[in-house]
């Protein structure tokens, strides 16, 4: 048995000219809940639907409980779990009908989770799926899922229009879910509040490639945020690798760094003239802001 | 079955301090404050960890400091408990933080209008109250 719950090498996958995962390597350890964070288009979904078998990758290797994901058995795929963004579900089912076929494929069935969870919506067992609302449906969906007691579930921003009663509900049961059944969550979310609290490992993918891979903790301590007076020209200093961001308030430099020695960088600083280098302290969403706006797309400059 | 002391503290996200590290700070707080009682029984790992919808690992991780720095102490079978007060800190150590801990006071006053009499009697004061809790 391997200690993977995920493994890819040199995964690629191309739509025509456009590369939606570039060489991706990625091992995911089996346990725990593991945020992927990336820009909108950096190859979350596509890696998802390549992980279920959707999808056939342009090449490299791609496997989930270690076993390749082009040769999926139903045995297999009844032990992983999916909920996409959109949430869809049979319209013309109604919701008993919906849980009664779920309940026939995945043979770890758990109702006493499916209640917990759904008694949060007002989903009634006659209801078609056509019939509910966006977070109704959710929530359905999520009940769902959850009481599949898969060993992975892989949710592609699950929480998307749940309201506040109904996402504090959802979270719980998937933390239960985690501890009391040892499933393995992989969750993508660009809510980063959820992300703080419930994830342990972050992913941060990139034009389908991941950046990196860290708990929260760490991640933040690679990440420096300077301020110092200084009088230099930005762009030389932007251009460094390491520098996530440099600009301007009021005078004042703030510079943002990923990776660097702080002694270094601190004498590099005072060696182009800069005054008084402090280090201020960087939040979670702030350092993860800063590390995708360094190649996020922004508008062509028109001169 | 032993009682189980709640927890009243309050973690943020968007914090510069990692969840786990607040609440290392909380508990510290509510123990030096007296809201929790030398002996008495912490919540479980799961239960802290429903009680402020964070993932169990991180609270397992504060748990965990805690221990390490002597102010919890987890007895087999029954859970964790905050342990009667013993040092764990080299007199070195606690000479350092001592010093790091009045930096970080003379620099917060210094620009308040009060005395360095003043400041000492009002410490000295809020030190004796600690001691009679």
């Amino acid at each position: 048995m391997t200690d993977y719950i995920i493994e890819t090498q040199a995964l690629t996958k191309r739509f025509g000219a456009k590369t939606a995962l570039n060489q991706c390597e990625l091992n995911i350890p089996r346990g725990g809940i593991h945020a992927f964070i990336g820009a909108n288009g950096a190859g979350k979904s596509t890696l998802f639907r390549i992980l279920l078998g959707l999808e056939q990758q342009t090449s490299g290797s791609c496997k989930i409980l270690g076993h390749d994901c082009q040769a999926l058995t139903p045995e297999l795929r009844g032990r992983i779990g999916y909920v996409n963004e959109e949430h869809t579900l049979p319209l013309w089912m109604n919701a008993s009908e919906v849980t009664q076929m779920q309940r026939n494929l995945y043979p770890n069935w758990r109702q006493d989770i499916y209640d917990s969870v759904i008694g949060h919506f007002d989903v009634q067992p006659n209801q078609k799926v056509a019939q509910l609302s966006r977070g109704e449906r959710a929530g359905l969906n999520l009940s769902i899922a959850l009481a599949q007691a898969p060993d992975v579930l892989i949710l592609d921003e699950p929480t998307l229009g749940l309201d506040v009663v109904a996402k504090q509900a959802f979270l719980e049961a998937l933390m239960y879910t985690e501890t009391d059944i040892n499933s393995t969550i992989i969750y993508c979310s660009h809510q980063m509040e959820e992300i703080e609290r419930v994830a342990e490992n972050l992913i941060i993918m990139e034009s389908g490639e991941v950046k990196y891979m860290a708990t929260p903790e760490d991640f933040c301590q690679r990440i420096n945020y300077w301020i110092c007076d200084l009088e230099a020209d930005l762009s030389s200093i932007a251009n460094i690798s390491k520098v996530l961001s440099a600009k301007y308030i009021e005078g004042q430099c703030h510079i943002i760094t990923v990776d660097q020695d702080i002694e270094e960088f601190k004498s590099f600083l005072e060696k182009h003239g800069a005054g008084d280098p402090i280090i201020a302290p960087i939040n979670l969403e702030k350092a993860i802001s800063s590390v995708l706006s360094k190649n996020h797309r922004s508008p062509t400059k028109v001169d | 079955m032993t009682k189980t002391s709640a927890i009243a503290i309050q973690i943020v996200t968007g914090d510069a301090r990692p969840i786990y590290r607040q609440i290392v700070d909380g508990i510290r707080i509510e123990i030096a404050t007296g809201n929790i009682q030398h002996g008495s029984k912490l919540p479980s790992v799961r239960a802290l960890a429903i009680q402020l919808t964070i993932n169990a690992n991180t609270v397992a991780k504060a748990y965990a400091e805690l221990t390490a720095q002597g102010l919890l102490e987890s007895r087999k079978g029954l859970g964790i408990f905050v342990a009667e007060p013993k040092q764990m800190l080299s007199r070195d150590e606690q000479e350092k933080r001592l010093q790091e801990a009045s930096q970080r006071f003379i620099n917060d006053v210094m620009y308040l209008d009060f005395s360095p009499e003043e400041l000492t009697a009002y410490l000295l004061n809020e030190l004796q109250q600690l001691q009679t809790t």
